[in-house]
């Protein structure tokens, strides 16, 4: 996103590279920009804007009619137990998500920073789970978490981890969180490996020749060279990491069963709003997530990136 | 001498330990990336009692293809699934299809308008499509669900490609105002003084230069089609436009279908992404570099 921005403003060198029109092309910008327009101005802004009115309204199909309510919705929603433990989730889904993802992606990232044969195999294949539908993981990984037939009980009990199959999902709230949000992890972990590694080709190979005649180990120049330099990617796998994980749901959907141990904010958001047809407390729940998504990713931008020059 | 070689010995050694740690990583990285694929494909193609065999056989032994035929609707245990997952299928394609389509045609065009041509309010414009990359799905879902219905546009291939469509416009917009801006602009300045037209320009140019970066906008974008799960989860209420996602966390939710068939639906839900991503992954890898960093 701060890349966003810092293209913004840079006004003054886009014109540079604008091309001279011929007479009578006046209209042809617009008419080139105006299907994009018409698409995000009815199908994203305008029900970006129904939402936020509608936060404020009462809009409940079991209990007509509608009224403007003020903060009604927001007070009912924050009352209510269930949404405030799909909070506390949320927090928690973000927590493992952005940690996870961005360290297995760094990790990934340095184990592919220098070429040898077969890296592009490896690229290909880590990419795979990132380009899986989200709903389909769940699935395959709940086959993975079977309490009775599970892989990962038979395996762990052939090594010794545990004495007895485990029911990883139901019935305590935090490792129920950690292993729906592994699937997440699983699948979002590509995505913040290759913004790493875009940052990590960036880096000068005489930087490390230097530390290397400086007798620098591999450790030190991992903690003094690369981390440093690494800023820009780290920030956006880290905004990656929280707007994904704020919108859990599709893993949560599966793998979760409706049940509130692990329910998330999306979850009950859902919920509330196809399930109870409480249309109103479903915008307020909307608008907040909305609003916090956006916040913590400028938040996020501003304290991690930090812009690098060789 | 024996001082002078000295040093070299433990870095020879230390190389070689690098190596064998990166190998080790590398293994790592494959077997956390393909497992779980594995282990769904092994399954598909196991009998329900192999599959609940303890300890878990981790080779498909006689490659039993019955869970597939179930799944398309054919073979005895097929009144299980209903047959519901060659239409879902179908569907996944014609709405992944017609999304990628109409969101290029519109992000190219669009995105050029944008990276080259000067008119009046388009860093303003410019300013609104980018912002509306940070909107999640939280902030148009519920709306645009209560629009298409009032549209009467629920329960259609029209309106999920529309609702798609404006999701993945944005990105895809900015993919390509990248790619563009990443051209030099001399080739079209000369164009331009030889008497072309913008529209010229563009056409016979320009689009042939960036069609390795249309390519990535569009496998992209497919890919994100392909995996929608919420919206039309809630669009549409029957199976005549149910892709996948939706018709296979149905089954699963069942609880009364054998896994050995639900690991086959699964497979064949994946088939089409895993395929792009080995065929096409160049394309993926250079999408997400220009749609994020730069």
């Amino acid at each position: 996103m701060s890349a966003i921005r810092r293209r913004l403003t840079r006004g003054p060198a886009i014109q540079s590279q604008t091309i001279r029109r011929g007479a009578g092309e006046t209209a042809l910008p617009y008419a080139m920009v105006t299907p994009l327009l018409v698409f995000i101005g009815v199908l994203a802004l305008y029900p970006t804007v129904l939402t936020a009115y509608g936060a404020f309204v009462h809009n409940d199909a079991l209990d007509p009619p509608n009224h403007f309510t003020g903060f009604g919705n927001f007070q009912s929603v924050f009352n209510d137990p269930q949404v405030r433990q799909s909070l506390l989730n949320t927090g928690l889904y973000v927590i493992f998500g952005v940690l996870l993802s961005v360290a297995l992606g760094t990790f990934f990232g340095l184990l592919l920073q220098r070429r040898f044969r077969g890296r592009g195999v490896v690229l290909a294949l880590m990419v795979l789970p990132w380009a899986l539908p989200g709903v389909v993981e769940g699935v395959i990984w709940s086959w993975i978490y079977d309490p009775t037939f599970g892989v990962l009980n038979s395996t762990l009990k052939t090594v010794g981890a545990i004495h007895n199959y485990q029911l990883w999902l139901g019935t305590h709230q935090i490792e129920t969180i950690f292993f729906i949000s592994l699937v997440q992890v699983w699948q979002i972990t590509p995505l913040a490996a290759i913004l790493i590694l875009a940052s990590l080709q960036a880096i000068p190979g005489e930087l490390y020749e230097a530390a290397d005649v400086d007798g620098a180990n591999g450790w030190q120049s991992i903690k003094r060279i690369t981390l440093p330099l690494i800023r820009p990617g780290l920030a956006i796998a880290v905004v990656e990491g929280l707007v994904m994980s704020i919108n859990i749901f599709d893993q949560v959907y599966v793998l979760n069963a409706g049940a509130s141990t692990g329910s998330s904010l999306m979850s009950e958001t859902y919920q509330i709003t196809f399930g109870n047809l409480n249309f109103g407390q479903g915008y307020a729940l909307s608008l907040l997530a909305t609003v916090t998504t956006i916040v913590l990713s400028l938040l996020a931008v501003k304290l991690i990136y930090r812009k690098v020059e060789f | 001498m024996g001082a002078l070689s000295r040093p070299a010995a433990p870095r020879r050694a230390g190389r070689r330990r690098a190596r064998w740690l990166r190998g080790a990583g590398i293994g790592v990285l494959l077997l956390w990336s393909l497992f779980p694929v594995y282990w769904a494909l092994n399954t598909s193609l196991m009998t329900n009692a192999q599959a609940q065999s303890s300890p878990p056989s981790f080779f498909p032994t006689h490659f039993v293809f019955s869970n597939y035929e179930a799944v398309f609707g054919y073979g005895p245990s097929s009144a299980s699934t209903a047959g519901g997952v060659g239409q879902a299928l179908l569907n996944s394609s014609i709405e992944s299809l017609g999304a990628t389509l109409l969101t290029l045609v519109i992000a190219v065009v669009g995105a050029y308008a944008f990276a080259r041509l000067r008119f009046r309010l388009r860093g303003a414009l410019f300013y609104i499509v980018v912002a509306t990359l940070t909107l999640p799905v939280y902030a148009t879902l519920i709306p645009i669900y209560t629009i298409l219905t009032k549209l009467q546009l629920v329960n259609t291939y029209i309106g999920i490609i529309l609702v798609y469509t404006s999701g993945f416009l944005p990105l895809a917009m900015w993919i390509m105002y990248n790619m563009f801006q990443a051209l030099p602009a001399s080739i079209e300045e000369a164009a331009a003084i030889d008497g072309a037209t913008t529209l010229q320009i563009f056409r016979r140019i320009v689009l042939p230069i960036v069609r390795p970066g249309m390519a990535a906008a569009a496998i992209i974008t497919f890919l994100f089609g392909w995996g929608q799960f919420i919206f039309p989860l809630v669009l549409g209420s029957t199976n005549s436009t149910e892709p996948l996602t939706v018709a296979l966390s149905a089954l699963a939710g069942r609880h009364v279908v054998p896994y050995t068939i639900i690991n086959a639906a699964a497979i064949v839900a994946i088939a089409v992404p895993a395929l792009i991503v080995f065929f096409l992954n160049r394309y993926i890898v250079d999408g997400i570099v220009a749609g994020s960093v730069k």
